[in-house]
Order: C-alpha cells, then sequence, then structure tokens
C-alpha cells in the first residue's frame, strides 16, 4: 500500500485559527497502482484536510499515516525528510492563484521540479511536456500566467504538479469553473495518465457525473468521518443519499424521473448520454 | 417604454476590441432574466455597465426612462444593486451588520432607522443571528446572503448577479437560487448573468451573448426548441434537454417523454 | 470558528469598557504627559498607587497588564544597565573589580548552557533571564583565576539606582496605560475614535474618514489574508518548497513564492473593492451617517475632569519642585 491511514484524527492546534475542518479516526488504504479514486462530501467535511494528511503538509493529532513506507505521526521526526514525501505524492489545490507566480509559464512549472534538485535544462524539458499533457500547446511556456483565462490557469497549476512526476496525484476540484468540453477533456487527461502509467489519481469533487462516468472507487466524507468507501456504483445505488448531503448523477436523476411519471421498467443505472438514450429507447419501445 | 432600457450599448476597454457590440435590451419590472454567454462574451462588462461601473464608448442605459449618466448614477444606484462574483471581495464591514449598514450609511440614513432596517432585511435573508459575525466565520453562501441583504436595506428593486453562484459549492448555490427565486416572486427584478446553464433554466426568458452581441433573446421554451443555437453559442445543454433532443418527434411515446423532459425544466 | 484577537482587545466589563474612544485616546495621552511631567520617585510612585486604583475599579485583570509588559522586559533590562553603567552621581555604594579572565569566561560559557538548556523547559523565562544576568556579574567578580584577559571596574553610584529605579517606574506606568487602552478599545472603535479626532485635519486637505474606511476594511481582512497565506504556503510546499528548510538562496525564491500570489490577489481584491463600494453608493468626500455613533457618558465625563485634574496638578508640582 502506498499509503495508508490507521485510525488518523486531526484537529486545529487549539487557540490558533481554524483553517482546517477536524478529521476523525479515519483509516484508509490507497494503493500505488492503477486505482481512479473520488473524494465527495459537503464542504467542510474534511476532504481537504484529508488529502494534506497524504503528502505530509498536515501531521495527524492521533494515529499515524504511511506513505511510501515513512511513517508520519504527530511529532516531527528528523529521519523523515517531508519535503521529499511531495515529489512522490502530487496535490494540486483548487485554485490556481494560490499557486501561480513566475513570469512565465515555463518558469513557473519548472520551479517544482528544481526545488527537488533538478536541474534548469531538464526542468525546461519537463515543463515542456506537461504544458502539452494538459492541452495546451507550447507557445503557453512563453506566456505571462496572469494573462490567462481561469481554465488555462488551472491547467498550468496542474502542469507544474505533473512535471514532478509524482507516483500519486491528487486533485482538489481539477474540473471546477471549465467549461463542459474542458471537464471532459481534464478527465480524459487523467484516465489516461492513469491508463499509461498505472498511477492512482484521486480526485475531490462535487460532480457526480464525473464521479459515476471516471472513477472506480469513491470515499465519502462527512463532518470529518469517512462513512462510505465503495464503488461509485454501490454508492449511486443507496437510496439515501440525501442524508449524506450527496447528489446523484444527472443520468441516474433524470431517468430515475422518467420512470416514475411514465411507470416504465428502466435500469436507471447508466452512466452516460448513449448508454442512457438507449436504454430508454429500448424501456420505451416495450 | 420598458422598465430598463439598453440600447445600442457598445464598450470597449482599449479601444481596439469591443468587448460590447450594439446591445440592445428591454426588461420590464418583476422578470427574472438570465443573461447567458461563454467566458469572454462581455456579460460581466454588460453587468457592470448597467451600475454605471463602465462607462459606455456609444449607446445609453436607462431606468425608468432616466439615463444612466455620471450625474443620475448615485440615484440610479439606490434602485439597482449587483452582488459579484467573489462573495469574499465585496464584504467591506468587519461584521455582517456593519457590511450591510454600509450602503445604508452612504445614503445617510438616520441610525435609528439603519438599525430597524439591518434588523428586517438580516431576518429576511436568514442571517438575523449572525449579525456580530465577521466575515471570516462565514461561508460563501452566507456573505452573498448578506450582500443580499445590504442591497435590499436601499430598497432597491432591480438586483443584478454577476455569476455570484459560481463560486459556491453546488448546493450553496442551490439554496442561493432559491432564495432568488423568492426575491423574484416578491417582485423584485432579477438579472442573472451566469455560464451554467441549469442556473438560467430558474428564469423564464433568456439573452444569449456571444462574442460581445446578444445571440439570441427569448422565452426559454422556443429556444429549447432549437438546439443548434445552444451549440452554436458555446453553451451546452442540460443532461436531460440533451436527451429530450434526441429523441424521435414522431414516436407517440418518445414525444411524450420529450415534452416531461422539456416540462420538468420549468423548475418551479 | 476563527478567533483571531487583533492588537490586545479582550471583551469585558467595565469602567474602561463604557467609555468613548476618543476620551480614553485623549486621556492616556494627557496622563502619559502629566506622568513625564513628575520629577522624583515618590511623585513617581503616588502616581503608580493612583493607576494601580484605576486599573482596580476598571476590573482590569492585572495578570493581562503584566502580559502586555512582558515583551518589553528587554527594553526594561536596558534601561536599567544604561543608567546603571553612565550615571555617575552622587555616592558611591559598589565598586568592584570584574576579572575577565580564563575560569571566569570558561564559568561564563557553562553558564550561558544551563540556562539555555533550563530555558527549553519554556516556563519562568523572564525569571531565568534576570537570574542568567545576574549570574553573570557574580562570575566575572568571583572568579579572579587563570590567565587574566583585562579586568574592568564597576562601579554603582547612589544616583544611578535612583536614576534607573524612576525610569522603570515611569516606564511601566506608560506601557499600563496603553495597555489598558488596547485592551478595552476594540480595534474599529479606536479607528473610529482617531477618525473623529482628527476631523480638524480636514484644514489642511486630509480627509481622516478616508483614512478611518482603509484601516477599517484593513482590519477586516486581516483573518482573509492570514488564511490565504497559509493556504499558498501549502500550494508551494507541494511542490518542494518547504518554508521550514531550504539555504538562504531557496529562501529568497519561497517568500516570493509567497509574495507574489498574495500581491496578486491583493490587486484583484482592490478592484473588486471598488466596484462594490462604488456601486453601493460610497462617493468620497460625501457625508456619511454611521451604523456605530460615539456617544459621550457621565463616566467620560468623570474620566475627563480627572484627567484634567491630573495634569493641573502635575503642572504645579513641576513649577513649584
Amino acid at each position: 500500500m502506498a499509503i495508508h491511514f490507521q485510525h488518523v484524527s486531526y484537529q486545529y492546534p487549539s487557540g490558533s485559527y481554524q483553517f482546517y475542518q477536524a478529521i476523525n479516526d479515519i483509516s484508509l488504504s490507497i494503493p500505488s497502482q492503477g486505482e481512479m479514486i473520488a473524494i465527495v462530501g459537503q464542504t467542510g467535511s474534511g476532504k481537504s484536510t484529508l488529502a494534506q494528511h497524504m503528502n505530509a503538509l498536515l501531521f495527524p493529532s492521533s494515529g499515524c499515516v504511511d506513505i511510501f513506507g515513512s511513517t508520519i505521526r504527530q511529532k516531527r521526526d528528523k529521519k523523515i525528510s517531508y519535503n521529499h514525501l511531495r515529489k512522490h505524492v502530487g496535490l494540486v489545490f483548487q485554485f490556481p492563484e494560490y499557486q501561480l507566480f513566475e513570469e512565465t509559464v515555463q518558469k513557473d512549472i519548472m520551479f517544482g521540479p528544481m526545488n527537488f534538485k533538478i536541474s534548469a535544462a531538464d526542468a525546461a524539458v519537463l515543463a515542456q511536456k506537461a504544458i502539452v499533457q494538459v492541452g495546451l500547446d507550447e507557445t503557453y511556456l512563453k506566456r505571462n500566467p496572469f494573462n490567462l483565462s481561469g481554465g488555462e490557469k488551472k491547467r498550468v497549476s496542474i502542469a507544474g504538479i505533473l512535471a514532478l512526476d509524482p507516483d500519486i496525484l491528487v486533485l482538489d476540484e481539477p474540473t471546477s469553473g471549465l467549461d463542459p468540453k474542458g471537464k471532459s477533456q481534464m478527465m480524459e487527461l487523467f484516465t489516461a495518465i492513469q491508463k499509461q502509467t498505472d498511477k492512482t489519481i484521486i480526485i475531490i469533487t462535487h460532480d457526480m457525473d464525473l464521479v459515476y462516468r471516471y472513477m472506480d472507487r469513491v470515499i465519502v466524507m462527512h463532518e470529518g468521518r469517512l462513512i462510505r468507501d465503495e464503488s461509485p456504483d454501490r454508492l449511486f445505488h443507496r437510496k439515501n443519499l440525501a442524508e449524506l448531503h450527496l447528489d446523484y448523477p444527472e443520468t441516474i436523476s433524470v431517468l430515475a424521473a422518467i420512470k416514475a411519471q411514465f411507470s416504465l421498467d428502466i435500469d436507471i443505472y447508466q452512466k452516460d448520454m448513449d448508454a442512457a438514450l438507449v436504454e430508454l429507447r429500448r424501456a420505451v419501445g416495450k | 417604454m420598458s422598465y430598463i432600457e439598453v440600447k445600442d450599448l457598445s464598450f470597449s476597454y482599449t479601444g481596439k476590441r469591443m468587448i460590447l457590440k450594439d446591445i440592445s435590451l428591454s426588461i420590464e419590472k418583476g422578470e427574472w432574466v438570465a443573461i447567458l454567454g461563454h467566458n469572454g462574451s462581455g456579460k460581466s462588462t454588460l453587468a457592470k455597465a448597467m451600475v454605471g461601473l463602465l462607462e459606455p464608448n456609444q449607446g445609453t442605459i436607462a431606468y425608468d426612462g432616466v439615463v444612466l449618466t455620471n450625474d443620475t448614477a448615485y440615484d440610479i444606484r439606490k434602485k439597482v444593486g449587483i452582488v459579484f462574483q467573489n462573495p469574499d471581495n465585496q464584504f467591506v464591514g468587519v461584521t455582517v451588520r456593519d457590511d450591510i449598514a454600509f450602503g445604508m450609511e452612504n445614503l445617510m440614513v438616520p441610525q435609528k432607522q439603519m438599525l430597524e432596517m439591518i434588523d428586517f432585511y438580516s431576518e429576511k435573508v436568514g442571517m438575523k443571528d449572525f449579525l456580530d459575525k465577521e466575515p471570516s466565520t462565514l461561508s460563501g453562501g452566507q456573505k452573498q446572503r448578506v450582500a443580499i441583504a445590504g442591497i435590499l436595506a436601499m430598497q432597491t428593486q432591480v438586483i443584478i448577479f454577476d455569476e455570484a453562484t459560481s463560486m459556491l459549492d453546488p448546493y450553496a448555490r442551490r439554496d442561493l437560487i432559491e432564495y432568488i427565486q423568492k426575491l423574484n416572486q416578491e417582485g423584485i427584478t432579477v438579472i442573472m448573468i451566469t455560464h451554467d446553464i441549469n442556473e438560467a433554466m430558474y428564469a423564464n426568458r433568456l439573452v444569449i451573448l456571444k462574442d460581445g452581441t446578444i445571440f439570441s433573446d427569448g422565452d426559454k421554451w422556443s429556444l429549447f426548441k432549437q438546439p443548434e443555437i445552444f451549440e452554436n453559442s458555446h453553451l451546452e445543454l442540460p443532461f436531460s434537454l440533451k436527451l429530450a433532443a434526441a429523441l424521435d418527434d414522431s414516436l407517440p411515446e418518445e414525444k411524450a417523454v420529450k415534452d416531461f423532459l422539456w416540462q420538468s425544466i420549468s423548475n418551479t | 470558528m476563527k478567533n483571531i484577537v487583533i492588537g490586545q482587545y479582550i471583551p469585558g466589563k467595565g469602567l474602561f469598557y463604557r467609555m468613548d474612544p476618543r476620551t480614553k485616546i485623549i486621556s492616556v495621552i494627557t496622563l502619559m504627559i502629566a506622568i513625564f511631567l513628575l520629577g522624583s520617585i515618590p511623585q513617581l510612585l503616588v502616581a503608580f498607587s493612583v493607576c494601580a486604583v484605576m486599573m482596580w475599579v476598571g476590573n482590569i485583570p492585572v495578570k493581562r497588564v503584566i502580559r502586555g509588559m512582558k515583551p518589553l522586559i528587554i527594553l526594561l533590562l536596558f534601561t536599567f544597565f544604561f543608567q546603571i553603567f553612565f550615571n555617575k552621581e552622587g555616592k558611591l555604594l559598589l565598586d568592584e573589580v570584574m576579572h575577565v579572565t580564563v575560569v571566569s569566561v570558561l564559568g561564563i560559557v557553562l553558564w550561558t548552557i544551563l540556562w539555555r538548556l533550563l530555558a527549553r523547559i519554556g516556563k519562568f523565562k523572564t525569571v531565568l533571564l534576570l537570574a542568567y544576568i545576574m549570574g553573570i556579574f557574580v562570575l566575572f567578580r568571583f572568579l579572579p583565576f587563570g590567565y587574566s584577559f583585562t579586568t574592568f571596574r564597576f562601579a554603582i553610584y547612589e544616583k544611578g539606582i535612583e536614576m534607573s529605579i524612576f525610569v522603570i517606574i515611569r516606564l511601566v506606568i506608560i506601557i499600563s496605560l496603553s495597555t489598558v487602552l488596547t485592551l478595552t478599545t476594540k480595534p474599529t472603535d479606536l479607528t473610529q475614535g482617531l477618525e473623529s479626532l482628527m476631523r480638524p485635519l480636514k484644514i489642511i486637505g486630509i480627509r481622516s474618514e478616508d483614512f478611518a474606511l482603509i484601516i477599517s476594511i484593513s482590519l477586516r481582512y486581516i483573518p482573509t489574508i492570514l488564511d490565504e497565506a497559509f493556504k499558498i504556503m501549502a500550494a508551494q510546499a507541494s511542490r518542494g518548497a518547504d518554508f521550514a528548510e531550504g539555504k538562504l538562496k531557496d529562501k529568497v525564491k519561497q517568500v516570493i513564492s509567497l509574495l507574489v500570489p498574495m500581491f496578486i490577489i491583493a490587486f484583484k481584491r482592490s478592484e473588486d473593492l471598488a466596484d462594490a463600494i462604488e456601486s453601493r453608493n460610497f462617493v468620497p468626500g460625501k457625508p456619511r451617517t454611521r451604523i456605530h455613533e460615539l456617544r459621550f457618558g457621565w463616566t467620560d465625563i468623570g474620566v475627563g475632569i480627572f484627567t484634567l485634574a491630573a495634569l493641573a496638578l502635575t503642572i504645579v508640582l513641576k513649577v513649584i519642585g
């Protein structure tokens, strides 16, 4: 197991600013290979806090997190290079504004690798690869990151972490703020990475359609606790998602509405438009 | 003449590229108009121009017959308010109470009256228990509600929402839209700038902007019968309507489902 | 729930909490002037007791005031030693030869190590510091063994002690007064009070309302900006910029990676705020009503009279003596 949470709890230090939500008794295993994992839950449920334990940005108040063999506990261990772990577990935050700072896109993407002692020449090559990976062409490298659109900034910030070639990729709302075309482009990218390199990709999201279409596993957070860890199919077959403040994917809810209205025998669990259309036609045609 | 008249409005920041080109629009009191457009279509620029934050190169905007100019802006701003996208960057007060008071202070409302209005409008938006709270303790949705209270307290009848939900999570978004629905039912004219079709569905009238011009302007029913409009505007239909569009009108069963899907979009 | 205490304000009840901030500001300044007019230790001691009584009447927790002085302990110590060393008037009280020898220097080194080890415990830092300093003198005085580098004379004169006590008591009173001010006055009230007091500056073209608005908006954003700073540091740390580690060269880059986003966000924020404020009918220079109105009460009148009387008394004392 690449990342292993054992009874991890986190409370912000008392008397200081509460920037992170607490999490409670989380036990969880993330393999280093091949899973597309979604972390879902309403705002404040602890998703970000959980993610920041995965690359040792936060240390647990109790319990421990094992990251590629290093055990992270509350107390700082002099023998562990926490910084180095962040090369293995790459975490992309939701807002690119918190990350972009260089004069050119290329320099900004190079920042990450160079912090890990990669030479400027090699880092430049990595930047070239990364910018293309996120769907922007090389002309973007010379541009000023602050002149880019929201969606372009987002892609540059993701490129900045891809350039580190992490073993596990964690992304906080990578598709928010993108138009539908951009959303599917981004998800195709992650699926492609996952298929080509067999890496695990973890995505925090509110988008249930995305979860249903692309993810193998869903972790549901609620008020700091991990309450579900299963396949999207299993999760969406449940009837009580509203209690967990979760929506159903659009395909399911629309087909369910049609089913109820017309008393049709439809299998509402379809993952995309084409499948839904086929199933609808089949049910209507009877 | 309509309550809000936008005539041949053109605007450019630099003089080279026109952000808005000959925009003409009429909005009646009590309407809910959604202004949809892709990024860069000029919708936010239109919103700012409508409250006089930007001066047009050409054309006029008139409220109840009064044309918006530097001299009339102060009075017109008593009639129309705007809620911006970033809940944090429009919250001026140190507490909720102070923020709701801000606009009234600018209008020289006496203190006693301000306190009454704050009481009334904070209750109306559901933030009465938060009057002494600092903005850093509030969620995005809560801050937007405070912004609305501050605008209502100025007795404004028209509220422009400039992508006011785009920084909120889906639940807060739904919450806010349903609240805006309530406001509209009570008579507030709502102009909602958005790129989210699901949100725009709450309105009856959709104005689609594309590259600075009005691509289409009409009630949503007629628009849905023409999916090409959506395609060409760089917007995408919500799932239910994409499904509806794929169904065959000639088959009665499929048509029934199609009609049902269109009905369900009304959301009220 | 973010509990950020800006400045030292702690909510509470009592005499000073009820006062108008303008009275408090003027009173504190007036009393400080009065204190500076006093010339002898007995006079200062009377002033000190009056202050103590004031704080007791106003329900000010003494512990907090003492805590407010801890950061200034270095200043107090410096003042003390400055007077002791450089004031050579009056009777000679102490005349010692200090030996800087191999043994005494070694002793100082060991003593310093002991001090740092004990300081790790975390408590009684101030006491330890004082003990440390006393120990240095003791060691220099009583270890004239081994090779001697040099000796120097350490003399304490009567006037030196007197002056140092005098200056320290004065400092303590002044620090206490300002602590009481910031302890009992919300930053926003303080701003409004200053704004009101500075209104006459309109004559020279300075609009105090504008400054007050700038300050209150800045105060409102402190928690937000702090939050963003943490988020930026986390985002950059994810890219290997660990703010806790790194050489000087790296540190410069790290700081830039924190400051640039903060500035960009701040600029965007000011643009947006300007739009928001303008759309809500704010016009710079135009009079505005206020949701919070400052109002004088009997407490203000009472304290005002007291302060003026104190000033008058000290002026008389100065003139007489």
